[in-house]
């Protein structure tokens, strides 16, 4: 994508891309997901961030305690009946662009409690771009959707429209 | 059983009016009772000094709709006295004529103030009204919530699992659209709460520091708590409905997904209370790998609460919490060699293991404990002394002995305050019996006095795992009970009767005979605690956990007043809480 006229990347030269691209780049490279940890999810979402899975690697190591400096929601575990109006809200708080990953069985289609209290899928709730199965995954299933998450940034045509 | 008969004995030479039955199952001793004579016999059991029931370690209720006894409601309450290291279990049905709303039960909120969070529970989860509790509200299901989950005549909920893939499928119309409104609605102030004159902030349910979904709400003169409630239940899953609809072996499972820091610890405390209703003995061996297992599973509970405790407590430790993450992943190996999962395993089944351990595992573990206890003295030596640490936790939160005890309180806060209650001493189970080790304990009762409690803790779990890897037996790794546990796969060739059994179990499951237990096993952050009715089926009729995190958090707000704002962040961790546990 970002190539010098003479061919080699990182050259000083001519740079021919669009707009889209370079900002698409900008973003899936630095994601910021939310501290927002539900239930046994949570425990390999921190896996993932502790030395060994290093979540650095991928741009996402900045998990912020506030909505409103967040682009990536990770739901990591069940999301109760009562818990279903703040991750609403919680999801409402963040600034455009965002994006929603489903960790484990439980957020993807209420994995083993199907019962009154769950709700039987995040994606009742809020728009959900990757999925996650697993219960729950290991840190590299987590790691394996954000890549798949940068993927699809990269993808996104227009600048401007809500994602 | 001396101690037992002298508790019915006292109790009828009392109130000969009040006791309809006496009968011990399992080892167990119930008392079924009058409702009228309820609040006099629990202030008696807590006060004369040779019963001195002093620690109400459950309270819960049965719907016996349909094992046809009338009065359909009951409550019963589990009792544990700490100098007598004697149990009880209270059993009052609440006659009901069916045209008031719910049945009506005495509170016992005054004699042991941990009644408060779990009559709320049962009242919200069985209803029934608990007259004389200071606030009755629902404690884990939305306010607005129509019905109560637990009565036998409500349904398990959950939708109907579709098997196809297909996208055209209506169920799947709703992907990537918002179709539940989810609304939030206006909660009601807890009582003594004066928003005129203080402020009332909110904390949670989305906080870095409250471990899970809490929300506490906390009163404020400028920056000194008030008070501080909590309101649980944004992670209530279910688990005693859906136990309910399973066979006793299915729930294991959801044991791990429980406290998810503590998985074997809980795997073992179930299985030993099924062990217990079936009468099941377990082989040597098995108990001291369940031994081994569940003190590294406690290591790693313990490394994760003190991550993150420092974490919040003081920001700059921030290399703790990667370090402490680090050697929980060496845990979390052994158990993916032992089992394959890394958090939530499964690692027991009734009558032993699942599996044989592999012939790496006591090499692994050795390798851990080495590295463990070098690296410990490093995590010791940077918090312990630490002025930051020190002058973040010394003094904050002090709870008396006393009162911790009229809170339920139990784990490494109780042992915080003088009181050297541990189940693996008090009643060995498992063989732990057979191990040498010491009970931490202080007296000072504050955040820093937790702290040292649980390091201590540590340095036991490592010497007992030690024990127990050296000494390890050898024999089988599960009952030879074919009732029980699927037969070896090699006999299913040669032996008809084998085959019989593997049908059976398969297809039936075991059946415990009709009774009730209560079992209970010293987990990382208190005593967790199952109890069991069965009605001679497969599936259990009424399972009810105890969770030690619930119980444990109610001293919250005891703790939080008069300190500030800033302390609640480090009373939140010195209890230890996950909330998987705390909402069920």
């Amino acid at each position: 994508m970002l190539q010098g006229q003479d061919g080699r990347s990182g050259s000083l030269g001519i740079l021919l891309t669009t707009l889209e691209q370079v900002v698409n780049w900008g973003r899936k490279y630095s994601l910021w997901p939310m501290t927002f940890g539900l239930a046994c999810c949570a425990m390999e979402m921190i896996a993932a961030g502790a030395p060994r899975f290093d979540i650095a690697r991928f741009g996402a190591e900045v998990f912020r305690g506030s909505p409103r400096q967040c682009d990536l929601m990770i739901v990591s575990g069940r999301v109760s009946n009562k818990m279903a109006p703040v991750v609403k809200r919680l999801y409402e708080q963040m600034p455009y662009p965002k994006w929603v990953i489903a960790m484990g069985d439980c957020s993807s289609v209420g994995g083993p409690f199907n019962n009154y209290a769950i709700v039987q899928g995040v994606d009742k709730l809020i728009p959900v771009d990757v999925y996650v199965p697993g219960c729950p995954p290991r840190p590299e299933a987590l790691l394996d959707a954000i890549v798949k998450l940068q993927e699809k940034i990269q993808r996104h045509e227009k600048l401007g429209d809500r994602l | 059983m001396n101690g037992s008969d002298t508790t019915a004995d006292v109790l009828k030479a009392r109130f000969p009016l009040a006791v309809e039955g006496v009968s011990t199952f399992r080892s167990d001793l119930v008392i079924t009772l009058k409702r009228e004579f309820l609040r006099d016999v629990a202030r008696m059991l807590r006060d004369d000094p040779r019963l001195r029931y002093n620690l109400l370690l459950d309270l819960t209720a049965v719907d016996r709709l349909k094992l046809g006894i009338t009065p359909r409601f009951a409550t019963v309450y589990q009792l544990y006295s700490i100098p007598r290291n004697q149990a009880v279990r209270l059993i009052v049905p609440l006659p009901w004529d069916g045209e008031t709303e719910m049945p009506v039960c005495p509170s016992v909120t005054d004699i042991w103030p941990t009644a408060d969070w779990l009559e709320r529970e049962v009242y919200d989860l069985i209803g029934i009204h608990f007259e004389g509790h200071p606030w009755l509200r629902r404690i884990l299901m939305p306010e607005n919530w129509v019905g109560h989950p637990l009565r036998k005549d409500y349904p398990l909920g959950g939708e109907p699992v579709n098997f196809s893939g297909d996208r055209d499928n209506p169920r799947f119309a709703h992907l990537g659209q918002q179709i539940m409104e989810g609304l939030s609605f206006p909660s009601e102030l807890p009582p003594g709460v004066d928003p005129e004159n203080h402020m009332v902030i909110n904390l949670g349910p989305q906080h870095p520091a409250t471990h899970g979904v809490l929300r506490v709400v906390a009163e404020l003169a400028g920056e000194q708590i008030v008070s501080a409630h909590c309101d649980v239940g944004y992670l209530h899953s279910g688990f005693e409905k859906t136990g309910e609809s399973k066979r006793y072996e299915k729930f294991i499972p959801y044991t791990d997904r429980m406290d998810y820091l503590s998985g074997m610890n809980n795997n073992l405390a179930y299985v030993l209370t099924v062990e217990k209703l079936l009468g099941v003995e377990v082989p040597l061996r098995a108990q001291y790998v369940r031994v081994i297992l569940a003190e590294l599973q406690r290591l790693g509970s313990h490394l994760f609460w003190l991550a993150t405790h420092a974490h919040d407590v003081s920001g700059t430790i921030h290399s703790l919490l990667m370090y402490c993450l680090r050697d929980r992943e060496m845990i979390l190996d052994i158990f993916e060699m032992f089992c394959g999962g890394r958090v939530t395993v499964t690692g027991m089944c009734v009558g032993g293991l699942r599996q044989d351990i592999p012939p790496a595992f006591p090499e692994a573990v050795k390798v851990f404990l080495r590295e463990f206890r070098k690296r410990f003295k490093e995590y010791d030596a940077m918090l312990t002394r630490n002025p930051i640490w020190v002058a973040r936790s010394q003094g904050i939160g002090y709870l008396a002995p006393e009162e911790a005890i009229a809170l339920g309180i139990t784990g490494p806060m109780l042992r915080a305050a003088g009181i050297p209650l541990d189940l693996r001493k008090v009643q060995p189970y498992s063989s732990y019996d057979h191990f040498e080790f010491e009970v931490p304990t202080a007296t000072e009762s504050d955040c820093y006095a937790r702290y040292l409690v649980r390091m201590r803790e540590m340095e036991q779990s490592a010497r007992i795992i030690e024990q127990a890897i050296n000494r390890l037996p050898g024999g089988p790794f599960r009952t030879a009970d074919r009732k029980v546990v699927l037969p070896p796969r090699p006999e299913l060739d040669t032996s008809m009767e084998a085959v019989i059994h593997h049908f059976k179990l398969v297809t039936e499951g075991y059946k415990p005979p009709p009774g009730d237990v209560y079992g209970m096993a010293e987990n990382p952050k208190g005593i967790l605690g199952f109890y069991l009715v069965s009605d001679g089926s497969a599936i259990p009729y009424r399972l009810h956990i105890r969770g030690p995190s619930f119980v444990n958090l109610q001293a919250l707000d005891t703790m939080a007043r008069g300190h500030l704002l800033s302390d609640l962040i480090t009373l939140i961790g010195s209890v230890d809480i996950v909330l998987g546990e705390v909402d069920r």
